[in-house]
Order: C-alpha cells, then structure tokens, then sequence
C-alpha cells in the first residue's frame, strides 16, 4: 500500500468531514497537515480528518467502497492526471456528492478546459521546486494568505456539495438529509416547535390525466405556498423542506402552527381550481379509470396537512426525529380520512 | 403597414422595462409595507387599483421561474405566492411618472372604473373568480399605457388624430400606428405568460367574439369598458362611448333590465372608490 497512515488529524471522529488529500507533493501534504493541525498557526476552524495518498489509483479502490466528503488533488500525479481522477469520481451518480478540488499552479490554470471539467473548485499553489518527499526541509510554506484561502476553500466546497446534493431540483427546497439534520437539531438543543408535514391528495390522478410537467407545476406552487408561509411566520424556529414528490416539512413556533396551516390550506384550496383545464374545474373533478380500471370521479386535489409538536418547556420532548417522523405519519391517517384539505395536530401530546 | 414596421414596433413594445406608476397607490403599499401587522389581503386590495402594479406583480407570479407560468391570474393569489420580500423589492424597484402624471390620471382612474365594473359583473352572473374579471378589466387598456412610454413620438400623433378628427382612441392608433392597443394588449400578455383568460379579457374586450378560449372574459371586459365610459370615470382617451356589442349581452344572458340593474349597483361602487381616494 502506499497509502500514508490514516488519520494524523486525529479526529476521525462521527461528523468530522473525512477528507482526502491525493498528491506525490510531499510539501503539499506537509502544508494541509500543518493547516489542519493548528501547527500553522490556524488552529481555529472546523476539525477534519484528513487522510493522504500519493497516486490515482491507491485512491480509488478505498474510494469506491467508502468515500470521503472530500477530495483535494493535485493536478499532476505519477500514474494519471488529477483531472481523469477528478472525472473517474464524478462521473457516477453515486459519488456525485463528494466535493472536489484540484490543485494546480499558475501556468496549470490556462491550459484547463474548464467547461469539460466537473471539479467543484480550484485552488492556485505555487509550483515547489524539487525536494518531493515529505518532512524535507526545502519545502517552504505555504504563504499565509495562500494558507487561509486554502483552508476557507476546502471549508466552503464542503458546505456548498452538502447543500447543492441535498435540494429539491425541482423546487429547490432542503431535502431529506438536511430536514433530519435540522429537527434533530432541535430536538438536541431542546427547542419548542411545531412539526407540520403536508402532501397533496389526488395529486396522482393530477398528474396521470396531465402530464408530468404540469405536476411539477402544482409541486412547485406548493413548494412556494409553503414556503412564503413558513417565511412570513412571526419568531423562530422557521424552516421548509421538500421531502420529495407531493411530501412537505414545516417547522414553526408552536404557538404560529395553526395560523399558518390555515393559511396554506386556504390559500392552496383557492389557487389549485387554476391548474385543471376548464372543463375540469367546473365539474371540481377529474373523470379517470383507477387502478382497477373502473371510472371514478377524483376529486380537485387538496392539501393535507399533519403536526407534531415539540414543547420541552411544557415537559413534552421528542426523542429523536424518528419519533417525530412517525407520530406525524399515525396523525396524517386522520388526515387522510376527512375530504378536502385540512390539518390536523398530535392531541396525544396534550 | 409593412410587416416590418409592425415587427419593429412590436419590439420596442415589449422591450419595455420598469414600468412607472402615479405614486398615489404606490406610497400606500410602501406604507402598508413597513407596518408590522399588514396582510397581503391588505396590500392585494390596494394593488388592485394601479394597473402597473397590478401587471408587475403578476407578470412576476407567472415568470418560469416560479415555476407555472399562465396559472395565477388575481393579485391577492400573487401576492400570497410572491411574499412580502419580493413585493418590497418590486415596490422599492418601482419608479413614478412625473410630468405625464395628469396626463395618465385619467387612464388610471378608467381602468380602476373598469375593473369595478367587470367584478361587480362578474359576481352578478355568478361566475366562479370574479377576482380574475376584475384583474382582466383592471388590465384592459394597458396597451396604451405601455405604447405612451414606448412609442412617445406616436402617442402625440394618435392624440392629435382623436382631437381633430373626433376618432376613437383605438381607430386613431390604427390610423397611426396600424393597430390597435387591443394588440399590443395581446403581445404584452401573451409575452408575460398572463393567464389566457386575462390574455382574452384584454386582446378582444373590443372584439368580444373574436376571443376563441374565454369568450365570457372578453364580453365581461366588454361591458364593463362600456359601464366605466358610460359613467365617465375616468378617460380611455377619448370622449366618446365605444358600442356597446348586442352580441356580448347576448351571450352573457342579459337584457335591458339586469344591465340598468348592474349600472345602479356600480353607481354605489364608484362612489365608494373615489372616497378611497383612488379616483
């Protein structure tokens, strides 16, 4: 193997971003040490547990099974250049995630296609002269300037992959892994607040009789119904995410919950008529064959709209967002139950 | 006219950028806007009554962007849609006529009158979104308005031909610029991704039965451009009544005695608008 020692951050910790350095520099792989360490003097900023190789292809296996949050790779290594590394990675869906960077000198930056290129960031280094192997004292380090920009790079490239990964495409709203993130949060720090998870009824006989793309139109209108809503919420916490297909999440203060799902539910009740044909608002209803072929009248879609709440200061905590998740999935078949958009709370909670 | 004078007058047209209002609307909403406790019902019904903030708002509302563009045709729906973030940046962004301001009072005020006129129709014949008739005859002359700002040089002349040759407004812009306001309605509409009723409404409220899809919409507009004329709430340009279609009452199923029915009721609405200070 010529893979270094794992770990000389000495944070491999849960919630550390693993990160992976690819480079036959030892002076470059001195530096991120140094940085990461607090020996360069930037001891603050978050820890990351930082691992080194020095050529492609030892990267890639490890990669394959297990891969970190982040990849930093100089753009000349001994057995392939960083960028069909950098390509090799993101070319498949699953490792799409993974933030990279690559690392070139001055004079590197020009001749780089960057338009064919799907590097996350870039990072301009100094060309070192010839000592190449590690803990040589020839190596100069990294000027301080140079040393902060690194750091803030690696910092924000990270950030920016976990956040672009995580939206919606369609609507552009957190998705499922930063929903858990933000409730357990909560959940974690003892905040009160009122969970409210929304989804369409009828939304498939929508979407069978009209088509995909305007399905997305009413995803989209409700995305934005909520969002407006949860946006113009007095206090705090205030959150919105997309769960995915017609599945919502809101977060409001406990006492603003009700308020707003009013809100939602009137507003979408007097805005969805608008995306049926004519014909179909006037019946209020979608004339289609259901599953088992038979006609059936479906009627306009309505939202419905499930809420937990989470009040230790009135001595009812939630234990973790499962708990959460679940409770609000026995509420919403009471939901589900009424015709026409409502919402309904957890009363077991009372 | 040739193809290519149209064309080019068609560009200049819908090139047309930050439309500017008559500050009277706008500095209640801006007002409104800085209040803790203010609705969108609140702001929607103010907005309601300037045909410039109106178009923006829902030209907004309707952008791909937002993701369903020709789905939102009421201001109060647009807005809740919007937020109050984006309507303050649409407000701040928003500049004010200064020197045409009497000039384009008289247009404000029609198409607040013909607004009223086409809701208050629209609720007589029980139709379902009343709100949407009154956006559709709220929008119905804003043709003119974007011609005035973008074709200046024209708007002088089609003014000269109404005052010396007693034309329609609409007659006097064929004469001079080869068609009507009704088809700049039409570009401006269909540009903007407004709902095709709206779009019908404000391209045929001269033609009604011309409008393909939404024949109602366009013959609600129709009489209720006839209503605000009528009562000379305001000015379209002109001084005189435009016809009032048999055809269109017709199709809306009224006669004689629900339309002396409908004026008596907008004489009330009228009054009520100008103590509002809009009018």
């Amino acid at each position: 193997m010529s893979t270094r020692p794992p770990g000389f951050g000495d944070v491999a910790s849960a919630g550390v971003p693993r990160c992976w350095l690819v480079t036959a520099d030892g002076c470059l792989s001195a530096t991120v040490r140094a940085l990461w360490s607090g020996e360069g003097g930037a001891a603050s900023g978050r820890p990351m547990d930082w691992r080194v190789f020095d050529n492609g292809r030892a990267v890639l296996e490890q990669f394959f099974l297990d891969p970190p949050d982040l990849l930093l790779v100089s753009a000349t290594l001994p057995d392939m250049s960083g960028v069909s590394l950098i390509q090799l990675v993101k070319g498949e869906n699953v490792y799409r995630q993974v933030a990279t960077l690559l690392c070139l000198d001055a004079p590197g930056v020009a001749g780089v296609e960057w338009s064919s290129i799907d590097a996350d960031d870039f990072m301009v280094l100094p060309a070192q002269a010839a000592p190449r192997t590690e803990g040589d004292v020839a190596c100069a380090p990294l000027p301080p300037p140079l040393a902060t920009e690194l750091r803030a790079r690696v910092d924000l490239a990270l950030t920016r992959a976990g956040r672009a990964l995580d939206a919606s495409p369609l609507t552009k709203l957190p998705g499922n892994t930063s929903i858990i993130k933000y409730i357990q949060g909560l959940i974690d720090r003892r905040v009160d607040f009122a969970l409210a998870y929304a989804d369409l009824d009828n939304f498939k006989a929508f979407n069978d009789k009209y088509g995909f793309s305007r399905g997305d139109e009413v995803l989209m209108l409700t995305a934005r119904l909520i969002a407006t809503t949860a946006r113009e919420v007095r206090g705090q916490p205030a959150f919105v995410g997309h769960v995915g297909g017609d599945d919502y999440v809101f977060v409001t203060p406990v006492d603003e919950a009700e308020d707003a799902c009013r809100r939602v539910v009137g507003a979408f009740d007097a805005i969805v008529p608008g995306f049926y044909d004519a014909e179909d608002r006037e019946r209020g209803a979608i004339v289609a064959h259901d599953r088992q072929g038979q006609v059936r009248s479906f009627p306009l879609m309505a939202v419905s709209i499930a809420v937990v709440c989470n009040r230790p200061s009135a001595g009812f905590s939630l234990a973790h967002y499962g708990e959460a998740s679940y409770r609000a999935s026995q509420v919403k078949k009471l939901a589900k139950d009424r015709t026409g958009s409502c919402y309904v709370f957890d009363r077991r909670q009372t | 006219m040739s193809e290519d004078l149209r064309t080019t007058y068609k560009g200049r047209l819908l090139a047309v950028k930050d439309l500017p209002t008559l500050p009277t609307a706008l500095q209640e909403v801006s007002r409104l806007l800085e209040l803790p406790n203010t609705t969108t019902d609140q702001v929607a019904k103010v907005i309601s009554f300037d045909q410039v903030l109106a178009a923006k708002v829902l030209k907004m509302v309707n952008s791909p962007i937002y993701g369903f563009p020709g789905r939102i045709g009421t201001v109060k729906h647009a807005l809740v849609l919007l937020g109050f973030n984006v309507i303050r940046g649409l407000i701040i962004s928003t500049s004010v006529y200064d020197d045409m301001n009497r000039a384009m009072r008289g247009l404000w005020d029609h198409s607040v009158g013909c607004s009223l006129a086409c809701g208050e129709l629209a609720r007589a014949l029980g139709m379902k979104d009343p709100e949407e008739y009154a956006v559709a005859g709220l929008l119905h002359d804003l043709g003119k308005v974007v011609s005035a700002l973008q074709l200046p040089e024209a708007k002088a002349r089609v003014d000269g031909v109404v005052k010396e040759q007693d034309l329609f407004y609409i007659d006097a812009e064929t004469q001079v610029l080869g068609f009507g306001h009704d088809r700049i309605n039409a570009w401006l509409a269909e540009h903007w991704n407004l709902p095709p009723a709206i779009r019908e409404g404000m391209a045929f409220h001269h033609k009604p039965m011309s409008a393909r899809i939404y024949p109602q919409m366009a013959c609600v507009v129709h009489v209720g451009n006839f209503m605000a004329r009528l009562f000379e709430y305001g000015s379209g340009g002109d001084d005189n009544v435009p016809p009032l279609s048999p055809h269109a009452l017709k199709l809306l199923g009224m006669n004689q005695r629900s339309l002396e029915a409908l004026l008596d009721n907008l004489c009330e609405k009228f009054a009520d608008a100008g103590e509002l200070g809009f009018a």
